[in-house]
């Protein structure tokens, strides 16, 4: 399957990427609303780590088989069969984190209910790849070998 | 191949589901002696205060298994296993079977309280039918009191306090959730317990006896002497294995049913166990124990289900981990807590309302405990599984574990969605 592949040698910490997923997924779809104004406030769904020196965005691998999918105690974490993409059923989780207690990458962060990647499911376009300005994340099937 | 699987919750459906997966014509049934189709059983005390209702709980609409050709037998107990003829008994009926799974669970352990067997309103707090009587009873006028404060006694407490008037939590020992936390965490949940909440403790102390008014009880007395009034009693401290069937088949029993860790088979090779009824190898300390965890039993659930298809895969090794939250205070454990003795050494650091833990054994991370500090928890869970040598790591691992805790060859892996170097 096609997944974000980040690189840390291309990253500049400019967290352009959180900017643009928290907007994405947000109700307005409007930066600055989605900053400002919206309750609940909308989630950046991966995080850069690291400093100016070096840094990464961090982001769901969509593993093939996700230990976040096992812990998961209501079944709100499901890997889409024909897609592959793994997401959170946000009616029906209830925010115990267990997930969070396995992801071996940190992909997964709190709130009221798992807040992680999606690969953008609704528009088939991670708006994290689409504004990166740096290229220093990538949508590929290649293992993020390729460009 | 007939299969069967005697339980409907976390190991059971796992078991099912792994079957189907590695068999596609097979026949699965599911017994399962409570009413509902498979439910998310930790979600009893958010349906308790309101948080989810019964249909949400549902881990899957009944199209699922019809799509899945998994049959779910609700209200179908089974009574006994004849190995000899390989048929189940439920009742009048009977049902062959080529290979079993044993996903029964566990059973509450009820405490010997003088005069509160078979009261109305006296209740235990692990099935769904049981907490719908809870609700049911509790009104804003109701003086709740929990006995036992583990990780049961816990949710019952704070679903019942969003509405109830009191709840009083009893606690034979002197610190609350000790399966989970040590003795500086379980003070800093607590304090933020009573301040988040109308729940008052009483540790170190039990309850003697109930008072009642016929069927009902009215209060209860404390080993302390104190008396406390009570119009809900719920019995939350612990649970056991449930391992009747398998004993009552000749099966070996231990604490638990006895399994091959590799394929959770029993000495029976037609019959597998999973789940909080077998026991699991602890791969952090080589102890046989009961890890009564959601993911363990889906873990092991698996492992059976495509042990029994034939088609087995390997099976990782069995640690505890759990995530948990109390009024806002988050909790997140993993391995082994309580090893404060040689040859285990650990780092505490506490700042504010959060706390943190690491345990390590020589050059290896064994466990921890995170209130108020789960931030990226799963990494350190990952440093555990895979026993990670941590002179390998930079930086402080105190600090919230990130990416850059690895060198890079291991971050490229990693960012890969490659786990282990």
């Amino acid at each position: 399957m096609k997944r974000v592949y980040a690189k840390e040698e291309l990253c500049l910490n400019c967290r352009l990427c959180e900017v643009y997923c928290k907007t994405a997924h947000s109700h307005s779809k409007d930066i600055v609303t989605a900053y400002k104004k919206e309750e609940p406030a909308p989630s950046a769904r991966l995080r850069v780590s690291g400093d100016n020196h070096l840094s990464v965005a961090i982001n769901c691998r969509h593993c093939e088989n996700p230990k976040c999918v096992e812990a998961c105690i209501t079944g709100a974490m499901t890997k889409d069969k024909a897609t592959g993409i793994v997401y959170v059923n946000e009616s029906k989780c209830i925010g115990c984190m267990s997930c969070l207690a396995v992801c071996p990458f940190g992909c997964i962060q709190t709130g009221s209910f798992a807040v992680k990647c999606d690969l953008c499911r609704e528009t088939g376009e991670p708006a994290c790849v689409k504004n990166c300005p740096n290229r220093a994340l990538v949508y590929t099937a290649l293992g993020g070998e390729q460009e | 191949m007939k299969y069967c699987i005697i339980g409907a919750s976390a190991a059971g459906l796992a078991c099912a589901e792994s079957i189907r997966q590695a068999d596609k014509s097979g026949e699965i049934t599911v017994f399962t002696k409570e009413s509902s189709l498979p439910y998310s059983r930790p979600s009893i005390s958010y349906y308790l205060k309101g948080a989810v209702g019964s249909t949400e709980m549902l881990l899957h609409p009944a199209a699922y298994y019809r799509a899945k050709g998994i049959t779910i037998l609700t209200d179908t107990a089974v009574t006994a296993i004849d190995r000899e003829h390989k048929v189940l008994r439920a009742g009048r009926k009977s049902y062959p079977y080529d290979k079993l799974c044993l996903c029964t669970g566990s059973k509450p352990f009820v405490p010997p309280v003088k005069n509160a067997a078979g009261k109305a309103n006296a209740l235990t707090f692990l099935e769904i039918a049981t907490v719908k009587k809870i609700k049911a009873k509790a009104g804003k006028n109701t003086r709740a009191v929990v006995i036992g404060a583990g990780l049961i006694g816990m949710k019952a407490a704070e679903g019942l306090s969003k509405i109830c008037k009191s709840v009083d939590v009893v606690e034979l020992a002197e610190f609350i959730l000790p399966s989970i936390l040590d003795k500086s965490a379980a003070k800093l949940v607590k304090a933020h317990v009573e301040a988040s909440s109308n729940i008052r403790f009483h540790l170190g102390n039990t309850v003697a006896e109930a008072k009642s008014k016929g069927t009902h009880i009215t209060g209860v007395r404390l080993g302390s002497g104190e008396e406390l009034p009570c119009d809900l009693l719920v019995l939350a401290v612990g649970v056991r294995p449930e391992t009747s069937l398998a004993e009552a088949a000749g099966l070996a029993v231990e604490r638990g049913i006895v399994t091959d860790a590799a394929t959770m088979q029993t000495d029976d090779s037609d019959i597998y166990a999973a789940g909080d009824c077998a026991l699991s190898l602890d791969m952090l300390d080589s102890q046989k124990k009961i890890i009564a965890l959601w993911g363990n039993a889906v873990k092991q659930g698996k492992t059976a289900g495509f042990h029994m298809a034939g088609a087995p895969q390997q099976a990782g090794g069995a640690y505890a981990v759990n995530a948990i939250d109390f009024f806002g205070c988050r909790i997140c454990t993993c391995g082994l807590i309580h090893a404060d003795a040689a040859p285990y050494t650990s780092k505490v650091q506490q700042a504010g309302g959060s706390y943190k833990k690491l345990v390590f054994c020589g050059e290896h991370l064994v466990g921890f405990v995170l209130v108020g500090a789960s931030d990226n928890a799963g990494i350190y869970t990952s440093l555990i599984e895979n026993q990670v040598d941590i002179t390998t790591l930079q930086g402080d691992l105190m600090d919230t574990p990130h990416i850059f805790l690895f060198e890079k060859a291991v971050r490229q892996q990693r960012l890969k969605g490659e786990e282990s170097a």
